[in-house]
């Protein structure tokens, strides 16, 4: 492929692609993200290359397996352009009747069209799904329109130009006056404004700089980034390569879990692309700029996505944060002067310099600009990943976007920031989601997760939950975080087992404070937020586990019991089946009835969910009742 | 009546016979074979011994050479005469090797010389059984020429490779050892055979491993090189390693130590600290159960209690086959699908017992299937 030397040499190519484009106008869309993977969309890819060669149709209707398109629970997804008719849950074999029906004769498959809730009506286009109706998906529609594998997708759609305008047409301080007066800010979890990061390195009198991309998507429950880079890695790519030029670096780092393989594949992939057609390497577009970009596998530590331990895992040694008495903007890897970006905020960079600091200056609220990308999932109707711009109120996403709580089940709360975010109960779902009022209500935007929880869910458990993983995660480098969380886990462990003891939420809230006050990096200093903000919002569920040996929502194991009601019980069986330590067994009498081992259940709930509906003889108990009756 | 005769009364067969006039011979031999779970009978003379060899037609038939009346060399002929197939094994008391290479040219297929421990006739008396089997298939009509020749070629070959090997060891020691001595020579000979058959399997193995670590070390030298000797690549260079041999052994971590000049120590502190290194070896297929948040809300707990129960282990164990490995991971972004399994590249949406009975047992099956084949 050509080297392209200048603008031009790039604006001539994408004319060329674009032709190619537009020779053939349908183009029918496979989601090919990790979760649509999962749902064997491979399958379906290979049946339409089979059924599409069949029919004769390779030369008027392209094929084009892209990044996620989001509503991940009901996929694998097929979208067909340009009129955007969307397919959920399809499968291999409902290909050939996609092909004969929708391709060749222009009608469409009902029964895989995307069914309304309330109505029952089909609805035929993405756009008209109410998943998508409210979203403002800025960054997540471009994944529909390339092959992340293929650069030229991304260069047809205007990609790189931004980069071009950027080399060719401004100097460093402007691109960053561009990126302060967007008022971008980061969007992994501080939401630090992004110019001034930038102005701070580029004025630090030490070279080389360095620029990284923080791709180690440690919050559980959250897969954001994951997806962007999957789906569309150039947007990231040239958002680094000009946040480079910006600063000053030539020198870049994408740093990615190794737990997200099809990620690195895919950046792999682009770092070759960009080699060979030579916009990262020397002079780039005949600019005279020149940079180059490594991947860095991140090995699985929670910690390492603080920025100053992931500088040290790059170097090569354990990846623990340090103290930032000097920024990491002056003094971070190899003590040369590092700035490092989240992947959505480098994702944004493209479209400030594309469309200018005052038209996206119009998204979002306030004091957060843009839109904003969550992992819309938990306990959810439509769960998937959602794009908004900032100041949606919750409401307006779990129940508009997400379409409420499955099986009729009551709304209990949402959790946002991952394990460094708290609690939100309903009394605040008509807050508006950005930076600074999650913040005021004891919970941070962190870095997108959003999940959701409905009365089945247990408060202390979740505190339990989140401190666990922090006490696993705590590099155990500060004592205030390494003992704190390991004394806090013991608590809560104590509470959710029905060993609760009067004064363990006053414990608590001191240890807390002692963590907030002392923990030598972020990790330890909002590791309270989950216990905190539970107390704060349901203390009558930790008076519960402490005082009354229940647990309300019926989830902490040593607090309940299953149990087979004789009297519905119709002696089919299925439990026992379905048993996987065989507790279940038949108890002799007239009418066969089941009933299960105590002493050997492991409390995995299986026989619950496998007794007909129509019976529902297990019954789920307190395990307090249990001991009464015994 | 012979009173003594033991296990013969009543039993109408019998996997081996004991022909010997020494009583504690007879009763020793016979409890050894029976402890060993062989049918056993025995006989005071040749005469007898013969008898039963008609009624009970052994499978074995281990024989003394010096008896009153019929001698064992005659017993061995007459062997032969009622059934080709029976084994027999000779005893020879005063040793001679002369006379237990006569032994064998007239069809015995191995000797003992007394004294002789419970393994040494126990060793025997299975490779007895063995080759009468082997013996049995060959004497059945069988389709193809070809093919019984094929099953009694290395009986054959087993035989004469013994008997050539005695004829031997009479030469050599024939040679001018005092004939007094001879008969500890040949147990000391035979010890030390057998020792040095031993250290020549253990050698095969050393060798084996050897070969092993070489090619771990080589894989190491690639990735270190795809790395360009970058002493700061050295947690990309574990991970690669990782991936590639499944864990860090400790002869890869001291050659990477070597290799990039990063005290070992320090890489140590690397392979303790990030997840997705292991210092012990994981069974062939990797099961990890997603604890992210969004699956710990959907069932996680639920799910890993299932898995646990139905593999056996718990998180972080492996089971005894080398074949699983279960693992809870923090979160494999698949969190739309919560709760999710993984196994390899192949994810799992909140998989019902059922299933997992089903995915555990096809993979076993195949882990089966591809030792067969690699056997074969």
């Amino acid at each position: 492929m050509p080297r392209l030397k200048s603008p031009d040499d790039l604006y001539e190519l994408r004319e060329k692609l674009k032709q190619e484009r537009d020779q053939r106008h349908t183009c029918v869309t496979i989601c090919s993200g990790t979760g649509c993977i999962a749902c064997r969309s491979q399958d379906v890819v290979a049946e339409f290359e089979r059924e599409m060669a069949e029919k004769g149709l390779e030369d008027k209707v392209a094929l084009r397996r892209t990044g996620c398109y989001g509503l991940c629970e009901r996929g694998p997804i097929v979208v067909i352009l340009p009129e955007r008719i969307c397919y959920l849950g399809t499968k291999a074999e409902d290909v050939s009747e996609i092909v004969s029906e929708t391709l060749v004769k222009g009608r469409h498959v009902d029964r895989l069209l995307y069914e309304d809730v309330e109505t029952g009506q089909r609805i035929v286009r993405l756009d008209d799904i109410p998943f998508y109706r409210k979203q403002e998906r800025l960054l997540l529609e471009a994944n529909s329109l390339v092959d992340p594998k293929r650069i030229e997708d991304y260069i047809a759609i205007g990609g790189y130009s931004a980069l071009a305008k950027v080399l060719l047409e401004m100097n460093a301080e402007a691109v960053i006056e561009e990126i302060e007066k967007a008022g971008l800010r980061g969007r992994g979890g501080g939401g630090f404004p992004v110019g001034s990061k930038w102005r701070t390195t580029r004025d630090v009198p030490s070279d080389p700089k360095y620029i990284i991309v923080n791709a180690d998507e440690g919050d559980p429950g959250a897969y954001m980034d994951r997806s962007i880079l999957e789906g569309n890695p150039h947007s990231v790519l040239e958002g680094l390569i000009i946040g480079a030029f910006a600063i000053g670096s030539q020198k870049g780092y994408v740093y990615v879990r190794q737990e997200y393989p099809l990620a690195v594949e895919n950046t792999e992939i682009a770092i070759k692309q960009l080699e060979e057609y030579g916009l990262i390497g020397k002079d780039i577009l005949g600019s005279g700029f020149s940079f180059t970009v490594d991947i860095q596998r991140g090995a699985g530590a929670f910690v390492s996505g603080e920025s100053s331990a992931l500088m040290s895992a790059i170097e090569g040694k354990v990846g623990e944060p340090r103290l930032k008495y000097v920024h990491t903007a002056v003094k971070g890897l190899w003590d040369k002067p590092t700035c490092l970006n989240n992947v959505e905020t480098f994702a944004n960079v493209p479209l400030i310099i594309n469309n200018g600091s005052d038209w996206y200056g119009r998204i979002g609220s306030d004091n957060s600009k843009g839109t904003k990308i969550f992992s819309l999932v938990g306990k959810v109707n439509n769960t998937g990943l959602v794009e908004i711009p900032m100041g949606m109120s919750l409401r307006e996403i779990v129940y508009d976007i997400g379409g409420g709580i499955p099986n009729g089940k009551k709304f209990k709360a949402v959790q946002t920031g991952g394990p460094s975010g708290g609690v939100l109960p309903e009394g605040m779902l008509d807050i508006p989601v950005d930076f600074d009022r999650l913040e005021k209500v004891g919970s941070m935007m962190g870095s997108g997760g959003m999940i959701v929880m409905d009365e089945d869910t247990c408060m202390v458990d979740t505190a339990r939950y989140y401190t666990d993983f922090l006490a696993h995660e705590s590099c155990g480098k500060c004592v205030p975080c390494r003992e704190g969380l390991r004394q806090m886990l013991r608590i809560l462990d104590n509470i959710t087992s029905g060993k609760g003891r009067e004064g363990d939420i006053e414990l608590l809230e001191e240890l807390s404070e002692f963590l907030q006050e002392a923990a030598f990096c972020a990790l330890g200093s909002t590791a309270p937020n989950p216990v905190l903000s539970t107390i704060a919002h349901f203390r009558d569920e930790y008076d519960a586990h402490i005082r009354d040996k229940r647990c309300p929502s019926g989830v902490c194991k040593d607090l309940i019991a299953y149990q087979i009601d004789a009297e519905a019980c119709i002696g089919c069986g299925t439990c026992a089946r379905n048993c996987p330590v065989d507790a279940i067994s038949e108890v002799e009498g007239e009418n066969t009835v089941y009933e299960i081992d105590q002493g050997k259940c492991i409390k995995c709930g299986n026989c619950i969910d496998v007794c007909p509906p129509k019976v529902e003889a297990v019954v789920k108990i307190s395990s307090s009742v249990l001991l009464e009756s015994a | 009546m012979y009173l003594d005769e033991k296990g013969a009364a009543g039993a109408k067969t019998a996997d081996v016979l004991v022909i010997d006039d020494e009583e504690s011979m007879r009763e020793g031999c016979h409890q050894t074979l029976e402890a060993d779970g062989y049918r056993a009978t025995t006989a005071q003379d040749g005469r007898r011994g013969l008898e039963l060899i008609e009624t009970m037609h052994p499978k074995v038939v281990i024989v003394d050479l010096k008896m009153p009346g019929i001698t064992g060399m005659e017993v061995l002929a007459e062997i032969s005469k009622i059934d080709p197939t029976i084994v027999s094994i000779v005893i020879t008391g005063y040793g001679s090797v002369e006379s237990a290479v006569e032994s064998m040219k007239i069809g015995a297929f191995d000797y003992m010389t007394k004294p002789f421990g419970p393994e040494r006739l126990l060793e025997s008396v299975k490779r007895g059984m063995n080759l009468n089997e082997e013996r049995k298939a060959a004497a059945q009509p069988s389709i193809s020429p070809e093919a019984g020749e094929a099953v009694e070629g290395p009986a054959l070959d087993q035989q004469t490779v013994a008997l050539k090997s005695l004829e031997l060891l009479g030469q050599y020691y024939s040679l001018g050892l005092d004939k007094r001595d001879f008969l500890d020579e040949l147990v000391n000979l035979e010890t030390e055979a057998r020792f040095h058959a031993e250290t020549l399997g253990w050698i095969k193995e050393r060798e084996k491993i050897l070969r092993e670590v070489l090619q771990n070390l080589r894989v190491v030298d690639e990735v270190i090189a795809q790395y360009e000797y970058e002493k700061s690549a050295v947690l990309q260079v574990m991970l690669e390693v990782q991936r590639r041999l499944n864990w860090l052994p400790r002869h890869a971590l001291k050659w990477i130590s070597r290799r990039l000049k990063v005290s070992l120590g320090r890489l140590y502190s690397i392979a303790t600290f990030y997840e997705a290194l292991s210092l012990e070896p994981s069974g062939a297929y990797l099961v990890e159960v997603c604890t992210g948040t969004a699956c710990h809300v959907r069932g996680a707990p639920q799910l890993n209690a299932t898995v646990s129960a139905l593999l056996g282990i718990q998180p972080g164990q492996t089971d005894s086959n080398m074949l699983f490995t279960l693992k809870n991971v923090h979160c494999l972004g698949c969190c739309a699908l919560a709760p999710v399994m993984k196994i390899g590249e192949q994810y799992y949406s909140n998989p019902t017992m059922k299933k997992l009975e089903g995915i555990f047992d096809s993979l076993k099956r195949e882990k089966q299937d591809y030792a067969k084949v690699e056997v074969a």
